[in-house]
């Protein structure tokens, strides 16, 4: 565990460093840009609550990327998972009028299914026709986009309203707002803890990691990879649609609007490489990556630096998270082998024995 | 005293972090001698070869060729001064006519790049004339045999003019009368002054060819030797430290009710080749059952017929008595344990733990790991078991957090072993079970399988090494072309006879030739 803490620390720092550099040479005050990033993100009740809510979707997302690619899944349906659960409880939060207390379980878990159901098609398609998820996955993003834009500009259209959205869910549907903190927030801590226990405590979460790791390993030992996969495609859908759902339930707007899935999903995927498909890292990462996103609008504010700014410090945490895991492994074994080298021709002369030792 | 002709002065090698290979090797090798280097697996000698060939720096020490220090930075350079090697695994690609491999890299382009053929055709025919390779230069790859796949190599470095030839491990993939037509042709080469440089940790192949021998162990070189009146076993205790037990010390078998049967199993694979055909036999417990045959004579895929990897188009598998042909793998895994050939693809996880390595199978199975609730593991449960074996079986752990591909190969093997026996089924499966280890490590999974079978267990081992099958198994079947051509009894037989056997007895072989012409 702390073999992996310490690269994502060191990458964290080393980007915030080069952001600084690039803030410095653009002409921007970049203590202050900073300061307003974070107290924009964390050092207000308000600022802290819009960051866990910015947070909800990006945990849910990067868990479902995390499951799909730790068990050797390539799952890059969750813009469309996303779309297609939030579209589900839309639809059955405008349809069905029940008392919270029914509505919200059941608005959760129609989220669920939805996102379960289209990955599920992906799965069916690799299991029949052996096509490949990678592909299917990503064209059926396309087939949800415009199927919810239809869906929205023509039979679900609020006519009361002039750009494609529909009307709101009922009331019950609504995910309770507490003093600011969006109790969606909560439904996604309670996702991680399932997933967590899911992933690194149970039997189908010891094949999935299996599979993750090596296939033929996994076939051999007995598990049944087939059915690991499926379920590892359902669960990873509907943890996509469930980030979905929670746009609808929390949050005021409460409908499905043009747009509503903005970029969560591939940020989902991104935190999952970065993450190596490790759970907790992958929670800690969604946090960090939500905090940087919320405060790049208050840095926009104080300082005038462009929002896109977060954009570059993600870029950088990225590439130095992913490229340092591995380099950085190898520069400390090359350094333990150089230091043992040493030791090894300082004992040739501490012995006396120095047949050898000067050609060295 | 003659100028030394190759001459290796305190090679180091570390592999990062801190695998110490090497650790100041010195030696010397004459001109025109057949110099063995013998040891177990991660003595060193691959290393030491890699090293002197420019395939792997050297982390400290000098090389002499001919009087002139020697740094090779690559294979190609070493070529180029007259240094050859033939690797374990054979670089040539099998579209290719010989001809085409063995001008490959060296190819004598013309003008505007064109290949010419005219000179090259001729020298490359008549080194396989001077030397008696005896193979036709316009097949392809693909269709020859590994013996002659071999000569190819062994070409290729001839075509390059090189003066030293390294061969390492040449005799792995052979069957014993193709290793000893090698041999012959190794004394040939020898006796027009190539050097040549023969690793192995095979005994007996040594003592036959060398003039002189070094034994390696542990990174270090521990004596080099004149081969003149020398005691094997002498040998073998300067290899590994110690005494080994050649033959291991077992019972007879005491037999007991049949524990698996095969009943006329015929597999035809994707390409409509016919894999098995009318395989039959069964397995006792309290007896060891070998399977010897040259690799790719449906060993594979019995294994896997066994296993429940593939199915057969026919024919039926027992386990136990129960018939399990249309069992998936795992309901077959509660009557049978199975040693993989391959550990590192099939036999475990190389990143993943020590702890999930140990578990797989006995996750499903094994109730003592479980949580209170059935669909967890118990993290403390999976790690005391894993302690057990690794207590059990001997091996060698810095934790149990440690990825295994941490662990030595030795050690590897006996996480894999430990992990199947410990599921104490009564029919045990073993495939290669000591393929690549070291000879401490064969000794302790040989005795391990024995004591099992003593327990009662009936086991099926099919390994390409005859002398694991002379010295554990109580009948050896041999394997030809799909099918049990030879039911023999280890003290009843030679190792000649079962690679008559296994290259396909006479009869067989002309029956088989017809067959293939009629299918052409």
């Amino acid at each position: 565990m702390k073999k992996q803490v310490l690269p994502a620390l060191i990458g964290i720092v080393v980007a915030l460093l080069a952001g600084l550099l690039i803030l410095w040479a653009q002409g921007y005050p970049p203590l202050e840009s900073y300061a307003a990033l974070f107290s924009y993100s964390l050092f207000s009740k308000f600022a802290f609550f819009s960051t866990l809510d910015k947070a909800t979707p990006l945990i849910l997302t990067g868990l479902s990327a995390a499951v799909g690619f730790g068990s050797n899944c390539v799952n890059l349906g969750q813009p469309g998972q996303f779309l297609i659960g939030a579209m589900a409880v839309t639809a059955f939060g405008i349809a069905v009028d029940l008392p919270a207390g029914l509505m919200i379980p059941l608005s959760i878990l129609v989220a669920l299914v939805a996102g379960a159901c289209w990955s599920g098609i992906a799965a069916g398609l690799r299991r029949r026709f052996k096509m490949d998820e990678f592909i299917t996955t990503l064209m059926l993003n396309f087939i949800a986009d415009y199927f919810t834009l239809y869906l929205i500009s023509g039979p679900m259209l609020d006519k009361r309203m002039y750009s494609p959205l529909t009307p709101m869910t009922n009331p019950g549907a609504w995910l309770p707002i507490w003093n600011g903190f969006g109790s969606a927030f909560l439904v996604a801590v309670a996702a991680f803890a399932v997933v967590s226990v899911l992933w690194n405590r149970s039997k189908i979460g010891y094949e999935w990691r299996a599979m993750g790791q090596n296939p033929i390993f996994s076939r051999t030992g007995g598990c049944r990879n087939d059915a690991a996969y499926v379920w590892a495609m359902l669960l990873s859908g509907a943890l996509a649609g469930l980030a979905g759902g929670l746009m609808i339930m929390g949050g005021m707007q409460h409908r499905f609007v043009k747009g509503i899935g903005a970029n969560y999903a591939w940020d989902g995927v991104m935190i999952a490489i970065v993450a190596n498909n490790n759970m907790i890292a992958t929670g800690l990462y969604a946090l960090f990556f939500s905090v940087i996103q919320t405060g790049s609008m208050g840095m926009e504010l104080e300082t005038s630096v462009p929002s896109e700014f977060s954009l570059v410090l993600q870029a950088i945490v990225v590439l130095f998270v992913v490229a340092s895991r591995e380099s950085t492994r190898v520069l400390i074994n090359n350094i333990t082998a150089e230091l043992r080298m040493r030791r090894a021709r300082g004992r040739d002369k501490g012995m006396g024995d120095g047949r050898h030792a000067s050609n060295g | 005293m003659q100028d030394q002709f190759i001459k290796m002065d305190s090679i180091t090698k570390i592999y990062p972090p801190d695998t110490l290979a090497l650790d100041k090797v010195d030696l010397e090798i004459q001109e025109g001698e057949i110099h063995s280097i013998i040891g177990e697996n991660g003595a060193g000698k691959s290393t030491l070869m890699k090293v002197f060939y420019g395939m792997a720096p050297p982390s400290g020490g000098e090389i002499h060729f001919r009087g002139r220090k020697a740094k090779f930075a690559t294979p190609r350079e070493a070529v180029a001064s007259g240094i050859g090697m033939v690797h374990q695994e054979f670089m040539l690609i099998p579209s290719y006519t010989v001809y085409e491999n063995v001008i490959l890299g060296a190819e004598p382009a013309g003008r505007f790049g064109t290949l010419r053929h005219a000179d090259t055709k001729p020298k490359v025919e008549e080194l396989v004339d001077t030397y008696g390779l005896n193979i036709d230069i316009n097949s392809r790859i693909g269709d020859i045999s590994v013996g002659a796949q071999q000569k190819v190599e062994i070409l290729k470095l001839l075509y390059r003019d090189v003066d030293v030839l390294i061969m390492d491990e040449p005799t792995a993939a052979l069957t014993p009368q193709e290793a000893g037509e090698l041999f012959a042709r190794l004394r040939g080469l020898n006796k027009v002054g190539k050097t040549i440089i023969f690793i192995s940790h095979k005994l007996d192949e040594v003592l036959e060819l060398s003039d002189r021998i070094t034994v390696m162990r542990k990174g270090r070189r521990v004596v080099t030797v004149d081969n003149r009146g020398l005691d094997k076993a002498e040998l073998a205790r300067a290899m590994v430290g110690r005494d080994v037990v050649f033959s291991i010390e077992k019972a007879p078998a005491s037999l007991g009710e049949i524990v698996f049967e095969a009943r006329g199993l015929r597999y035809v694979d994707e390409n409509g080749v016919i894999r098995l055909e009318g395989v039959s036999f069964d397995v006792r417990r309290g007896e060891i059952v070998g399977i010897a045959g040259v690799e790719g004579n449906g060993q594979y895929e019995l294994v896997q017929l066994v296993t429940g990897l593939l199915s057969a188009q026919s024919g039926r598998v027992f386990i136990g008595g129960h018939d399990v042909t249309g069992e998936d793998v795992m309901a077959r895994r509660k009557l049978m344990c199975y040693v993989p050939q391959d550990r590192k693809v099939s036999g475990s996880a190389q990143n993943m733990s020590l702890v999930d390595n140990a578990i797989m199978t006995h996750h499903r199975l094994n109730p003592e790991i479980e949580d209170r609730c059935e669909a967890l593991l118990s993290s403390g449960r999976c790690r005391a078991f894993t302690s057990r074996l690794v207590e059990d079986f001997g091996v060698l752990v810095p934790e149990l957090d440690a990825p295994i591909s941490s662990l030595s190969g030795g050690n590897q093997q006996k996480v894999v072993v430990g992990r199947e026996f410990m599921l104490d089924t009564d029919f045990i499966l073993l495939d290669q079970p000591t393929r690549g280890l070291d000879v401490g490590s064969i000794e302790y999974v040989q005795e391990e399988v024995v004591r099992r079978r003593d327990a009662g267990a009936g086991c099926l081992l099919i390994s390409a090494d005859l002398d694991e099958l002379f010295s554990l198994s109580d009948r050896i079947l041999v394997m030809s072309r799909g099918r049990v051509v030879a039911e023999l009894r280890p003290e009843a037989t030679t190792r000649e006879e079962i690679g008559e056997y296994m290259l396909g007895a006479k009869d067989a072989q002309e029956d088989w030739r017809a067959r293939e012409e009629v299918g052409k």
